[in-house]
Order: structure tokens, then sequence, then C-alpha cells
């Protein structure tokens, strides 16, 4: 059988990618761009000092020449996709005056276990400005201009992903939100937040949000879906090294049971513990984070990644499974029914919980093995270790399918 | 499994390389030079591991071979003797171990890599056809086949902490045949 070089693809190859699987044309730009580049250098750090300078060469350029001076910059942890770089700016804001601002830099590596368009990131976040906590957007370089790579700079954010207290009977592995736990009385607080703020992402009206990066699936058919198949069956030829004939069963069994898109909705497609801020003293959610996979499609995308096993937990009693470790499934649908005016249909929420399954493990198995491998990332290490959860995803979908057979 | 030792390594040197090294304090001597030596082993040991196996199996072919020249031994000192019976029996053992050791791990997870595509493609082909009864039949094998590696896949895993109900994983040894 031969075998196309992915590590050194062809141009022909990507086209025949590119016609084998049509999807949105932003998401189509930026995974052609990944492999136009894939034979191309792998991650190497970068010194603090020489970001510093390539941000005031974008500060130049977007607020004109007048005098910044950057302190405490330092990277963060957290966030597997991309490099994060907090700072202080002090400089004039516009419509403000002088101040310090504590802003973050987001950049891309190399490759990225989730290839995903910075300027789609920017326009969600800003859609979303006023509406539900999201950080303050700063400047988009989208092109990588002026950045080594694509980037977006957004104001610090207070708050902690995950409690200072720990569960004291857990030996779970909480790399990137995975099993983080919340104290009863803290779930009390975060969860009805947690079912208002996506009660109104899914009821914002996109056609006056600005999102112009993004293509609108047709009503009453199954292009949504289809779109979404096309996706990771796509990263999965361009990245999988290892074949796993259950993906491959997984993705028949997909197309042939695709939902029709009865509503649009905004959804931000990583809508989970982990993904959002929140002060621990009054347990307030204080920001949205990691839009950058959102999209425009069906409520039922969200409800069923919110609902996955491995962003929830079993509460004290070992036997009630909490909705990212904060309430149990049925009544997390019924507040989220409640609070969003919207039906939620069992079948579809299975068919994306089997979706969110395959896409999850395309990103961790093909995906993370192949830029891990290839040294793209600033953290490689990270995704190594992720290639570990492959599997219970792998079985969990297996399971899902065979309910629904 | 795609989680193997030669990912495991190269991503630890990097780590090591890239983050931890340049962030020890210049001044601790000690430090600076065990990280340096973690590096190098772990280059030895990704150097090392494909041919571990090729390595031992030619020593163990070579001291069969010496304890067949040794079977010629004679002597009338009762201990060498005994110790000459032992080393044959032990000899014939070895050489047991030896036959079957004739296939190298390459070949074996290029076997496992071989068939898991094949599979995969009939999976495909099955999934894209109109034969609906060949479709439920090769399902249903993929998803058995599944079921059994996934255990085997997350039972390895089990010291990473992902499973949420870990008690319900048997461990690695008593699923490995």
């Amino acid at each position: 059988m031969l075998r196309p070089d992915k590590d050194r693809p062809s141009a022909e190859w990507i086209r025949s990618l590119r016609a084998r699987f049509p999807t949105e044309s932003e998401i189509d730009r930026i995974l052609t761009r990944k492999m136009e580049r894939r034979s191309g250098p792998g991650y190497s750090p970068l010194p603090i000092e020489a970001l510093i300078a390539r941000l005031e060469a974008l500060l130049h350029a977007r607020l004109g020449k007048q005098s910044y001076t950057f302190s405490d910059a330092r990277w963060l942890s957290g966030g597997s996709s991309k490099l994060q770089m907090a700072f202080t700016l002090e400089w004039d804001r516009p419509g403000v005056g002088h101040e310090k601002t504590r802003m973050v830099l987001r950049m891309e590596p190399a490759e990225s276990i989730i290839e995903t368009s910075r300027l789609r990131e920017f326009q969600l976040i800003k859609a979303f400005e006023g509406r539900v906590p999201v950080p303050p957007l700063f400047w988009c370089d989208a092109d990588a201009e002026f950045l080594p790579y694509p980037a977006l700079v957004y104001g610090f954010a207070e708050g902690v992903t995950k409690p200072s207290a720990q569960r004291p009977d857990s030996g779970r592995n909480e790399t990137s939100g995975v099993g983080i736990w919340l104290p009863p009385e803290m779930r009390a607080k975060l969860a009805p937040q947690f079912v208002d703020f996506l009660a109104t992402i899914h009821t914002r009206d996109h056609r006056n949000a600005g999102l112009d990066a993004f293509d609108v699936p047709q009503l009453g058919t199954t292009q949504c879906a289809e779109w979404g198949m096309n996706w990771w069956d796509r990263v999965w030829e361009e990245d999988g090294d290892e074949e796993i004939p259950l993906l491959r069963l997984a993705s028949g069994w997909l197309r042939r049971n695709m939902p029709v898109l009865d509503r649009h909705s905004i959804i931000h497609c990583d809508y989970r513990i982990g993904n959002f801020l929140f002060t621990e003293h009054d347990a307030r959610i204080s920001a949205w984070l990691d839009w950058e996979l959102g999209r425009i499609g069906d409520r039922h995308q969200d409800l069923a990644w919110t609902t996955s096993r491995p962003f929830g937990g079993f509460d004290e009693d070992g036997k009630t499974f909490l909705v990212c470790g904060m309430l149990p499934e049925p009544e997390f649908i019924a507040a989220y029914e409640r609070a969003s005016g919207l039906q939620v249909d069992a079948k579809k929420l299975h068919w994306y919980k089997v979706y969110n399954n395959y896409s999850l493990a395309v990103l961790v198995l093909g995906t993370g093995y192949r830029i891990a491998r290839n040294g793209k990332t600033h953290q490689d290490i990270v995704m190594a270790t992720l290639l570990g959860i492959g599997y219970t995803i792998l079985n969990q979908m297996r399971e899902q399918i065979e309910e629904g057979r | 499994m795609q989680l193997r030792t030669e990912i495991q390594i190269a991503t630890m040197i990097k780590a090591m390389k890239d983050v931890v090294i340049p962030a020890v304090d210049g001044k601790n001597d000690l430090a600076l030079q065990q990280a340096q030596l973690v590096i190098g082993l772990l280059n030895l040991m990704a150097q090392q591991l494909p041919m571990q196996f090729r390595f031992d199996r030619d020593e163990l072919q070579r001291l069969v071979a010496c304890a067949q020249g040794l079977s010629a031994v004679q002597t009338n000192d009762a201990a060498i003797a005994v110790a000459a019976q032992q080393l044959a029996a032990r000899r014939s053992a070895a050489t047991a171990v030896l036959e079957r050791c004739a296939t190298d791990p390459a070949e074996l997870t290029a076997a496992i890599r071989d068939l898991r595509e094949a599979t995969g493609a009939l999976m495909s082909a099955a999934a894209g056809g109109q034969d609906t009864a060949t479709l439920r039949t090769v399902e249903n094998a993929v998803l058995a086949l599944s079921k059994e590696q996934l255990l085997r896949d997350r039972s390895l895993m089990l010291p990473q902490g992902w499973e949420p109900n870990p008690a319900a994983v048997p461990a690695i040894d008593a699923l490995l045949q």
C-alpha cells in the first residue's frame, strides 16, 4: 500500500484532501497552511525579550509611535495548545489615559494540537463582550505579520481555573482541566452561572455579531454535521499515525446518522470546567477562555461536550456523575432548557457525544502524536502525556456507539 | 499503542533542554550537572531501547555456542563434572528460548500496524458500501476487537490517572497472555 509522507506532504496530496473533505473556508485555510508548513522547522524556544521587541512593533503599527514600558513578563502554564506570556504594559491607553495594564499574549506554536484561526477567536470574544465575562481583547496578529506565529493580546483576567482545595480521595490526572473537583458549596454557586452563560451564548443572534470569518450552515439540512465530520476526518488523514479501526467505524456510523440542524447557535465548542476563570472568595465566573474552536452550529455539540465524562466526576458518594463536577446531567439539561428556552433533543445529544469523542480522539491520538514527534510545540511532553487519555476516550465512544445501534 | 517509549523519551529530552535546564540556577552546579546527566542517560536509553532485544538475543546465541563447545569437556573431577552437567541442562533450556526468539520486536509492531491498517480499510469500505449485512458483521468484529484491546490500553495507562473509575479496570498483568 502506498502511504503518503505525512511529515513532508506533497502539494498534490494536500489538494486531494481539500477536495475530499470540504469544510468552512477559514478552517480549510488554516488546515492547508498547517500542511504547507509541516516540513518546516519545529518549535524553538523564544526568548521573552525577543517576543517583547516584536510586540512593540505590533503596538507601533496599531497605535502609532509612543513610549511603552513592558515589565513582569513571564510564561504561563496551562492551555495545552497555545503559548501564553503574561506581562504588564505601561502606556497611554486610548480613551483612558496613562495606565499600567496587565496583559497576556496568546500565540500559536509551530503546530498546535488544535489548529485554529486567531481571527475567528478574536471575532467570537468580541461578539460576547458585555454579554458573557470574557477577557478584554486588545490586538490580533492573525497572519503573524509582527509576531513569530499568529497571536492575540488580551487583558489579564483575575481568577483561577481550579480551587485551591483538593479532593482528599482523588488521584485523578488534572492535566488540561480534566477531572477538576469542586467543593460542594462552590459548585452550588458556580453551576447557575455556568448554565446561564451557555444559554446566553446559544441565543445570541449570529447575524449581528460581526462573525464574517464563519460560514453559516443551511438550516433543515445535515450540512452543519457534515462540515464537522469533514473537518475531523481530514485532520485524522493529515495527522494520524497508527491506524485505529474503531475510528473508521465511528466515522461511518456518524455519517450515516447525521442530524438535521433546526436552529443556528453560536457555539463555544470547549465549554467546560478548566476553561473559565473564577474568583475563589465569591465563586464568581470572571472570564470564559479558549474560544478558538467556536463555530456557528448546533447547540447540541456544546451540550454534549460539556457533559463529557472526562470533564466531570463523581460526587462524594461516588455514585452520581456531575457534569463538569457541578451538577447531575438531568439537572443540567433541565436548567439549560429553562435558561435558553431551547429544547434538547436526546438523539442529537447522543450523536454529538459520539462526534465529540471522535474529534477528541483524533486530536489526542492523531495530532498530539504527530506534533510531539516532530517537535512542533512548546510542550511536546504534555502532548505525549495526553496520548494516554486517548484510550479512555475511545472506549467511551465505543460504548456510546453500541448504545446507539 | 501510540504512547511508546520512543516518543516519551524524545519529549522528555526536549522538555529538559528547552524548559528545565534554562530555568536552573546557574550557580547550582550540582543541579546543572545532574540535569545534563539526565539528558545523557535519556539519549542513551533512546539508542539502546530499539536494539535491547537483539542485543540480548545476540548474547544468548553466543552463550549457547560457548556452552555447546564446553559440552566436550571430559574430566575425572567430580565437582567439574557436576557443573558441566548443569551447564548442559541450562544450555538445553536456553536453546529452546533462543528458538522462540526468532522474531524481532520491530517485526511484531510492524505486523500490528499492517493489520490495523488493513482492518481499518475494510471497515471504511464496508461503511461506504451498500451491503448492510456485511457492514454489520465487520462492525461487530471491530467493536469486539476494540473492547478487548482498549481494556488493555487503558490498563497500561492506569498510572497516569485518567480513568474515572480505576477500580473497574483490571491490572495489566492479569490481562496479558
